[in-house]
């Protein structure tokens, strides 16, 4: 089902938390709200499954106008960041809770809850109590009451978060499937890039209660509307300096380049700044810059160098591991120019 | 133990004192007491010695020999310096000193012996019914007479003539002090009375924790579902039972509930006449101090129960209602069994609390109208400590304390095991 | 975040409540206006105001032949210093068991549970007699003594559990720097349970305060009454039933109740709910 949100704020004691943010969800689609702690992400959520009530603004499913109503009567579905299971509950009786609620028959409740252990794969954990099952079944048993009365909408709190580095890496794949098998349009909220990027079709990148970027993951990455958006993106992270531009070169870093092909027109600031992700930088890109390495830091596939430059700035080069340099050696790299991003006096993307 | 800490024992000590003296001593005291007849007439130190003519039908249902009643209720004639001093001031110092001369410290069967004695005397007295008088001032009886120590008292039964036999009856039957008995039990278990109190407590205990928890429970979600203003605002309300002075508290029901009061005089109006709301029948009765008691109760389950709400996890709340539960569903299925482990401990605490209060009642019905209202630790109080009659009969009312005593102790082993004990002892980190 | 969702309406929890109070409202405000007014029998509105019911201060009224003023310093007496007595005592003991290797820690732990199961009525026939034969009957030290030990078990356990929740790391960093754990008690623990110190003292300030059967029973004569007594022997008088003299004296009697509650009404209601835990 397609959500749609429309001018829609939210305020705390008179503070806008989220601020005037339209947002359409495509049906069968899934989109991550992104964002730092406090940018309005999980108010958002909040608000499209009705614990909290929007103040201005309009929340539809479909055609279907929902503004006003109580999360009761919204048929959305929830995975709370901590899963919220009932602990005094089984799995069955967790999973079963939204039918009971409802006066389903029992013989219905047993068909449904089967059919969706199955799908999630807890069928043979029905009969035990939260707190004696793994984080991971409890994600999938929450993922399991979410899904069971097929809502039109499935939100995602941070279901990623309390999960161990390798449980992590299989949920995620695991929601990605299940959201696909049942083509429940999906809201995803997290404050991990890696997460967003992975699993999302969409990312809707927030920041102090607005949505700063929305598009395809790829495409964000590689194009992002400002320093915050590049910034967010990328891990390790991209790295700032700043550049003026003359006429036929500019000067960054120290040294003389080159003005890059898509820096060439001439209604551009003379001052601006340069964002160059670590991939960017290194020895195979030329020999313009030169610097010397102040850390290295092992991955084990590959080595991060920070590299100071002659001018006091600091770029990040992702290199192949190797054993050749030690910190304090001098080098000369280059950038590829034609990835250089570059931001005017405000951040925003020139 | 390894390491013993004597700062810990030193720590320690004024407490174990002040609990061993004032808290344990006196439990153990009431058990000693449930096994004698104290009371006001016996006193509490040792007692005397005295015969009444009362006692005698007493002795025979002992088993006493006629004999040695008949020993003891005979006056004997004696010549000594009491008698001797009150014949003086009646008759003359010469009569006296003749006397004192010829008889002095005789002992004479009976009066007719006494009075020939007198008429042979030089200063005799010559009118017989003057001699009948002097001589019935030596008359002495066991009956009536003090003795302070129990050997006095034996010698005198001697001497009386009473059967040897009879004499460790005799005793006991003229000890006036305090003295080992199971009477008391006897009693509590024989008496219908007692029964009837031990309905009272039931039904009061149940009925009261009933409207405890319920109307705790309803205090505490209500709340819960409101802004915190309003939440505070009831909150600071019904916490006022708790807090308020009972004296105070229970005036404040008895005016609300008097004839001149504020039911009666609003519900005049309507034709229902003036009426004392709080004691017209034992119904009334029950419902005030249900009320009263329950409403002190419900504070304490209020505070208990909205904290043991505010601890569930906000989550789980959200959760539940986007899974579609209503108000009441959400209170069934997420709320109340989260309250499990309070409402239990609520339910255990304010058992024994009940079972032993008698505070409100005490103020507000006294155990009326007649005995309808009379709980278990009312009577004990009532028996021992303060009643119409005057004589408190401490014994008796040990034993109604003991009965609790022993509920007591079974409960809280009973609760400890519930609650795990263990858990709540662990042992010291720093070893020293 | 507010934990409270929107998706249910308060205004009826709230007019129910409120309907719910109404009695004892009701009692509250009448226990205040009728100490300063009188009302014709049969109505509820006061005619005219007057002072006369407050005149237990300054005479004796048929009611009662005690001094209201030696009476209300017999009541600050007792009062704090039964609170005292159970704070002091309390810190300590409460430390002991909590922190310190004591020979039977179970067994006194153990025990402290027990001697709830001891109410009032199970002890006071003793008491009366113990302190009969020691010549203490009818007097204040007798009455602050025995409130004192009622109360001990409860100080004990509730410092107890503040004891519990003072890190041991604070502890074990006092013993690494080379105090005794008696100067680690004083300088480094003591500190740490000042809230539950404050709101122990409070509260046997009150429940010393409100206290009626005991100073009823052992305490009963004029020159050791107790307000609560005063109050209760006023009540217990139905043959001169005056509820304007009475509400008089006992407004007079909770102004300190009030005060108090006012004050630490967030911590007393800590400890009256948390203190019964265990």
């Amino acid at each position: 089902m397609k959500i749609e949100l429309r001018n829609f704020t939210k305020r705390f004691d008179g503070q806008a938390v989220v601020d005037n943010v339209s947002l359409t969800i495509e049906s069968g689609e899934m989109i991550a709200l992104l964002g730092p702690s406090g940018c309005g992400k999980s108010t958002s959520l909040f608000s499209i499954c009705g614990i909290h009530r929007m103040d201005e603004g309009q929340l539809l499913f479909g055609d279907k106008d929902v503004t006003n109503l109580p999360s009761q009567k919204r048929n959305v579905g929830v995975v709370f960041q901590n899963y919220a299971l009932y602990p005094h509950m089984s799995i069955f009786e967790n999973i079963a809770f939204p039918l009971v609620v409802q006066k389903a028959d029992r013989a219905t409740i047993r068909r449904k809850v089967a059919d969706i252990a199955e799908l999630v794969q807890i069928s043979d954990l029905l009969e035990r109590k939260p707190a004696n099952i793994s984080g991971g079944q409890q994600q999938r048993t929450a993922l399991a009451r979410a899904l069971i009365r097929r809502p039109d909408v499935l939100l995602l709190d941070e279901p990623l978060a309390n999960l161990d580095a390798k449980l992590r890496l299989e949920m995620r794949s695991e929601i990605r499937r299940i959201q696909s098998e049942t083509g429940i349009t999906a809201i995803l909220v997290t404050h991990d890039q890696v997460e967003a990027m992975s699993i999302c079709d969409r990312i809707a990148l927030m920041q102090k209660g607005k949505v700063v970027q929305l598009d395809k993951p790829r495409e964000m990455y590689a194009n992002p509307a400002n320093m915050f958006v590049a910034e967010f993106l990328g891990n390790p992270p991209i790295r700032f300096m700043p550049a003026e531009l003359h006429e036929n070169q500019m000067i960054a870093g120290g040294a003389a380049l080159p003005r890059p092909q898509h820096l060439k027109q001439s209604n551009l600031p003379d001052k601006i700044n340069l964002g160059i992700r670590p991939e960017h930088f290194g020895p195979q890109f030329g020999n313009e810059i030169s610097g010397h390495i102040l850390a290295i830091e092992t991955q084990g596939r590959e080595n991060l160098y920070d590299v100071a430059l002659s001018d006091g700035g600091v770029l990040c080069s992702i290199q192949p591991a190797n054993d050749h340099l030690n910190p304090g050696d001098t080098i000369q790299w280059g950038i590829a120019s034609q990835h250089l991003l570059a931001f005017d006096g405000q951040g925003e993307r020139i | 133990m390894k390491h013993i800490s004597w700062l810990g024992v030193g720590f320690l000590t004024p407490a174990l004192l002040i609990v061993g003296f004032l808290f344990f001593a006196p439990v153990v005291m009431t058990a000693v007491f449930s096994f004698t007849n104290m009371s006001t007439a016996t006193g509490i130190s040792g007692g005397d010695y005295l015969l009444s003519p009362n006692n005698l039908d007493e002795m025979q249902a002992h088993g006493v020999s006629q004999k040695t009643l008949d020993a003891l209720a005979d006056t004997t004639y004696q010549v000594d310096d009491h008698g001797l001093l009150l014949l003086a001031q009646e008759f003359g110092t010469e009569i006296a000193n003749e006397l004192k001369e010829r008889h002095n410290n005789d002992i004479f069967k009976n009066r007719g012996e006494l009075e020939r004695a007198l008429k042979d005397m030089k200063h005799r007295i010559r009118s017989p019914r003057d001699r009948k008088k002097a001589a019935d001032l030596f008359g002495t009886s066991i009956l009536n007479q003090r003795f302070t120590s129990k050997v006095d008292f034996i010698t005198a039964v001697i001497q009386t003539g009473a059967v040897q036999a009879d004499i460790p009856a005799v005793t006991s039957v003229a000890y006036t002090g305090w003295q080992w008995t199971t009477n008391n039990f006897k009693r509590l278990f024989s008496l219908p009375a007692t029964w009837r109190y031990a309905l009272n407590t039931l039904a009061y205990v149940t009925l009261t924790l009933v409207f405890n928890i319920g109307f705790g429970l309803f205090l505490a979600i209500s709340t819960f579902y409101m802004p915190e203003g309003f939440a505070n605002t009831f909150r600071t309300i019904w916490f006022l039972p708790r807090i308020l002075p009972p004296v105070l508290y229970v005036l404040m029901w008895k005016w609300f509930t008097w004839d001149t009061g504020f039911l009666s005089t609003i519900l005049a109006p309507l034709g229902i006449p003036a009426q004392n709301w709080m004691m017209q029948t034992s119904t009334h009765a029950w419902v005030t101090i249900i009320l009263i008691n329950g409403s002190v109760g419900a504070s304490l389950g209020m505070i208990l129960f909205s904290s043991a709400i505010r601890s569930i996890p906000a989550s789980m709340l959200h959760a539940s209602e986007v899974d579609g539960a209503s108000r009441f569903q959400q209170i069934r299925h997420i709320i109340l069994p989260q309250l499990r482990w309070p409402i239990l401990f609520l339910t255990s605490y304010e058992t024994l609390s009940l079972l032993a209060s008698f505070e409100h009642i005490l103020l507000t019905t006294d155990g009326g109208p007649g005995k309808s209202t009379e709980v278990w630790a009312l009577a004990a109080f009532h028996t021992a400590l303060r009643n119409y009659s005057g004589n408190l009969q401490y014994g008796y009312g040990a034993a109604f304390a003991l009965i609790l005593v022993a509920i007591g102790i079974a409960a809280s082993l009973v609760y400890m095991r519930l609650f795990n004990f263990r858990d709540l002892v662990s042992k010291p980190r720093i070893e020293r | 975040m507010p934990i409270q969702s929107r998706n249910f309406k308060a205004a009826p929890m709230i007019i129910l409540l409120s309907l719910l109070s109404l009695p004892l409202l009701i009692m509250c405000f009448y226990l205040i206006v009728d100490t300063i007014t009188n009302t014709q029998p049969g109505t509820l509105i006061p005619d005219e105001i007057t002072f006369e019911h407050w005149r237990f201060l300054w005479q004796t009224t048929e009611n009662s032949s005690a001094n209201i003023w030696r009476v209300t310093l017999n009541t600050f007496v007792f009062s704090i210093t039964t609170a005292t007595t159970i704070l002091a005592i309390s810190l300590t003991a409460g430390y002991a068991l909590s922190r310190l290797n004591i020979p039977f820690r179970r067994f006194f732990l153990s025990g402290l549970i027990m001697l709830h199961a001891f109410p009032t009525i199970t002890l006071i026939i003793a008491i009366f007699l113990i302190l009969q034969t020691l010549g203490l009957y009818d007097s204040l030290i007798g009455v602050i003594m025995v409130k004192s030990a009622l109360e001990l078990p409860f100080g004990i356990w509730i410092m107890k559990g503040f004891y519990d929740n003072v890190p041991w790391e604070i502890e074990m960093a006092g013993v690494q720097d080379g105090a005794s754990r008696f100067t680690v008690w004083r300088k480094l623990v003591l500190p740490q349970v000042q809230p539950g110190m404050m709101a122990l003292l409070v509260f046997s300030f009150l429940t010393a305060w409100s206290e009626l059967v005991l100073p009823l029973v052992l305490a009963p004569g004029n020159k050791s009454q107790v307000l609560s007594v005063y109050l209760a022997t006023m009540l217990a008088d139905e043959s001169s039933i005056d509820f304007n003299l009475m509400k008089s004296v006992g407004l007079f009697y909770v102004i300190p109740v009030i005060i108090t509650y006012m004050i630490f009404q967030r911590k007393l209601m800590n400890i009256y709910g948390g203190g019964t835990k265990g």
